[in-house]
């Protein structure tokens, strides 16, 4: 359970258009295979950052990033694309799903891109969204979803290729206490399975099923007792 | 799901857009399939008439522009300008034949009709014409009809018909050729001569050779005794077939300004949906993606409206030709095109050509939006509200 399944090292990103942002600075951290972590902080303050470069979506301005021992940082970009669709599984803030498919055609894209072939495909994407409480929405077009309808597309869709891992932004960040319960309970349930779960986020109730919480501002992390300070839940690895 | 229905998806969520852009590469294809149906078709009937007159070479008056030599070939009226004299000294040449054309028109029903003065045995041996119907006889009072004209006109030998106010008996109508002998009244030259008051001139003289091998000879020798242009009926298809090409050319330039127009209205679709569509494609990036699969859908978008718009192009191109035909044979250039059945209303050659040709356009229109698309950064695509 302890050995880490994710690991940076002094991972440090800049954005530099126009005016230099130094969104992310010398971030160490290490993430145990099969764990629940929290990625917290206020906004702006690089979490989505952090997040988009441990899932290998973006490059570092220094600094690397091991998954599972390989350096993300080091493969060529093509690797790279595999490795995001055959062991990670995403869940974005704003935008998931293409609107012009289904849900059910959304799902199967990520496996379609993984070379599955178009019956196992369909059984799957039927199986994962029936998971998700989906079942009744399968021919549904992203626009004829709810927000949380959504995300639990985007959910199903993230553990497509049977990822180990699923790294999710601000899943509940727009919805109702209801549907984030809901979307809670099927994040538990990934996580039963010993898959490893990130998630972004500001909400107490997803910090306090975290069995670690990563806190960061100004594109650090945030240490000792600075967390307990500004950490209503501690830290509680 | 599969790349085909991932594409088709995409390129029909605007229902608008891709009906424009289709119509564009559609219009520039179906310009191009007429051009070359039309084409084809045209320069087949130009080699076969130049066949029909069966001579070796053309004499015609000095100073005849290309214009007047294609009516050679196509039995438009001309002006006559070469006099008998000239005609019988030609004649008289050794080791060559003459026969003389005076082609006037007459009008039956009040539709113009060809009518050619001839030597008439000469003519008769020349042409090997057979009758099916009276008697081959020209002269003060008969004349004979093409079958084509029998037929249109239903005319049978023994009819009287008028000409220039005067009367003549059809004595007899001529067996189907296939070609445009069919569509003439032949009359006696001499009587011809006089009935269209044009005194002792011939349009143009028709000439075949004994040996073929010493027709430069023949030109010399005809340019010696008359002051007239000599052609062989090759330089003559050559000359005409120029003209025709330009005429095509011009053609080319329209087809190509249209086809032109499709590729930038492919290139601006596909820049618009990929501005459009760049978070979906740092979805599927972030999905698993890879630069070459995104650079193939949207190449495949592409190469998609060329496919569709080259099939609807290539039917509009073939209807089209198939209705403009008779309106361009009316025009003197391509008055070859006078029967429809030069042109066809399909050729599995020029669809094929088409289709490649549009969808190949259509892909390189492509090529530069979907460098453009795999170019984005998944982060960039999805980073923002
Ligand atoms: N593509 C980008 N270009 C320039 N600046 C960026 C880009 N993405 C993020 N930033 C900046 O980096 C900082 C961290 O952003 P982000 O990681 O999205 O924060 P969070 O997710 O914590 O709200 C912000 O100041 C943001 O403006
Ligand atoms: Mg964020």
């Amino acid at each position: 359970m302890n050995n880490p399944i994710i690991r940076t090292e002094k991972l440090t990103k800049v954005y530099d258009s126009g005016y230099r942002t130094v969104a992310l600075q010398q971030v160490d951290l290490q993430i145990p295979k099969g764990s629940l972590s929290c990625i917290m902080g206020p906004s702006g303050h690089g979490k989505s950052t952090l997040l988009h470069l441990i899932g290998g979506l973006d490059r570092p301005s220094s600094g690397k990033v091991f998954l599972d021992d390989v350096e993300l940082t080091a493969v060529t970009a093509d690797r790279l694309t595999e490795i995001r669709a055959r062991k990670l599984g995403f869940v974005f803030q704003f935008f998931n799903l293409l609107p012009v498919l289904t849900a059910l055609e959304n799902v199967q894209v990520a496996m379609m891109l993984a070379g599955i072939s178009k019956r196992e495909q369909e059984e799957r994407a039927a199986e994962l969204l029936k998971l998700v409480g989906l079942e009744d929405k399968l021919r549904a077009r992203p626009n004829q979803l709810s927000g949380g309808q959504r995300q639990r597309v985007a959910i199903a869709r993230a553990l497509a290729n049977d990822p180990e891992i699923l790294l999710m932004d601000e899943p509940s960040g727009n919805l109702d206490s209801r549907s984030e319960a809901e979307l809670l309970e099927q994040i538990g349930k990934v996580n039963a399975q010993g898959k490893t779960v990130v998630i972004v986020t500001h909400s107490e109730k997803v910090a306090e099923m975290a069995q670690q919480i990563i806190y960061i501002r100004d594109g650090q992390l945030v240490l000792g007792k600075e967390i307990k300070e500004q950490l209503t839940m501690g830290e509680r690895v | 799901m599969n790349y085909f229905k991932l594409t088709w998806k995409n390129i029909t969520r605007r229902k608008s857009r891709f009906f424009f852009t289709l119509s564009a590469i559609a219009v520039g294809i179906a310009s191009l399939v007429t051009l070359l149906s039309l084409g084809s078709g045209l320069e087949t009937e130009i080699r076969k008439q130049a066949d029909v007159l069966g001579a070796n070479l053309v004499v015609t008056p000095r100073g005849w522009c290309a214009y007047e030599q294609i009516s050679v070939l196509t039995g438009e009226t001309l002006p006559e300008a070469i006099p008998n004299a000239d005609v019988e000294k030609i004649a008289a040449l050794e080791g060559l034949t003459a026969f003389p054309y005076l082609t006037q028109r007459t009008a039956l029903k009040n539709q113009p009709v060809p009518l050619i003065g001839i030597l008439p045995t000469a003519m008769k041996q020349f042409k090997n014409w057979q009758i099916d119907q009276g008697r081959y006889v020209l002269d003060k009072a008969n004349v004979v009809v093409g079958s084509g004209i029998a037929k249109q006109f239903e005319l049978a030998s023994g009819d009287l018909l008028r000409v220039r106010g005067q009367e003549f008996s059809i004595s007899g109508i001529l067996q189907e050729v296939g070609n445009r002998d069919d569509l003439a009244i032949y009359m006696d030259f001499a009587t011809a001569q006089k009935l269209y008051a044009v005194g002792d001139k011939v349009s143009f003289i028709a000439v075949k050779v004994d040996d073929i091998t010493r027709i430069d000879h023949y030109i010399l020798q005809i340019q010696e005794v008359a002051n007239v242009e000599v052609s062989s009926d090759k330089q003559l298809l050559k000359s005409v077939l120029a003209i025709v090409g330009s005429v095509g050319s011009a053609l080319k330039l329209v087809a190509a300004v249209a086809i032109l127009a499709a590729f930038f209205g492919i290139v601006n679709t596909m820049m618009t949906a990929i501005y459009e569509r760049r978070r979906e494609i740092g979805i599927l990036q972030a999905i698993g993606a890879k630069k070459r699969t995104i650079f193939s859908l949207f190449l495949c978008e592409s190469a998609c409206y060329g496919l569709l718009g080259g099939i609807v192009g290539v039917v509009v191109g073939f209807v089209f030709s198939w209705f403009a035909a008779p309106y361009i044979g009316q025009n003197e250039f391509t008055a070859f095109l006078g029967s429809e059945q030069s042109v066809q209303l399909f050729n599995a050659g020029i669809t094929l050509k088409a289709l490649v040709f549009s969808v190949l356009v259509s892909a390189l229109a492509g090529v530069y939006p979907a460098r453009q698309a795999c170019k984005l950064s998944p982060v960039e695509a999805i980073s923002y509200e």
